[in-house]
């Protein structure tokens, strides 16, 4: 993880974006990562996966994938790791409400990764404040490593 | 493994080991996803009201159900040569500190595609009481060898 990597939610919370702010098409603001074994190993061991493709080099060069990998749903991380503080998926508040991803190809430590994200839609459903957001992440080489969409409640 | 895309049947199983959430999975999901919002972290934030929704005090984030099913599915996956391909889930309720959530799985459809071979998985996480607290579907390759 980035030494610089603003924990506090609150600090910048005045500069995101509120639900009536947000346009949808519009890309948000990006930035390139490093994903590291660390962090890839923090994002495991936070939900118990402890796969040998994950954390044994040896055992990750013998398989089809030829070395270690990050599991499928990196993305979590990549997602706050690749978005700047004044993100408005940062939030406080922001209450998750579903999400599906597609992957292609896996992440491994030492990529630097990109993403391409915008907001893809906004409504309002049981008076309750949605956007939808659509994301792809890539890696040095230009190659999909997965893509999805989510839905949020945005905070009042 | 003798598990081959031929011979797995619909309604076969796929199961997950139980969670334990307590403050501290929380706290090292925060680290490990870099999500730091106050809904994971501040009790006293969370005793206010979210529009309709009241929660009492701290949850834990939905997308550790996410990472838990992902879990499931590539542990199932791998040792039969199987690619997790998508996942797509639904929140139902929160999950809070002192509960023990479950993943399972079961495979509704299997079909063949020009170049490679598919099967769907509805999945589902249910808490201690058997409340199901997410569900969704995901989508497994078997790459042709």
């Amino acid at each position: 993880m980035s030494a610089e990597f603003e924990t506090d939610f609150w600090k910048d919370a005045k500069s995101r974006k509120v639900w009536d702010e947000i346009v949808p098409g519009e890309p948000r603001k990006t930035i390139p990562y490093l994903l590291t074994l660390e962090a890839i190993h923090a994002y495991c061991r936070s939900v118990g996966d402890l796969h040998p493709l994950y954390f044994d080099e040896a055992y990750a060069k013998a398989s089809p994938y030829k070395g270690l990998i990050a599991p499928p749903a990196i993305h979590i991380l990549l997602m706050f790791a690749c978005t700047p503080a004044d993100d408005w998926m940062r939030s406080p508040g922001t209450i998750n409400a579903g999400q599906s991803w597609s992957y292609n190809i896996p992440a491994r430590p030492g990529d630097t990764i990109t993403l391409q994200a915008r907001a893809l839609d906004k409504f309002i459903k049981k008076d309750r404040l949605f956007a939808v957001h659509d994301n792809v992440f890539f890696n040095q080489h230009g190659q999909v490593i997965c893509a999805g969409r989510g839905q949020t409640i945005r905070p009042v | 493994m003798t598990d081959t895309f031929e011979n797995i049947e619909i309604g076969a199983t796929v199961g997950g080991a139980p969670f334990a959430v307590t403050r501290q999975t929380i706290r090292d999901f925060c680290d490990g996803s870099l999500d730091y919002n106050p809904l994971h972290l501040d009790d006293d934030y969370m005793k206010g009201s979210f529009g309709k929704t009241q929660f009492g005090g701290v949850i834990m984030h939905g997308m550790t159900n996410f990472g838990l099913l992902t879990r499931m599915l590539t542990d199932w996956a791998y040792p039969r040569g199987a690619v997790q391909r998508r996942l797509e889930t639904r929140w139902l309720a929160p999950v809070r500190p002192g509960d023990t959530i479950t993943a399972k799985g079961h495979v509704t459809a299997k079909r063949k595609t020009e170049k490679s071979r598919w099967l769907l998985i509805d999945v589902e996480i249910r808490n201690q009481q058997g409340q199901q607290i997410a569900r969704g579907e995901a989508m497994v390759e078997f790459p042709p060898s």
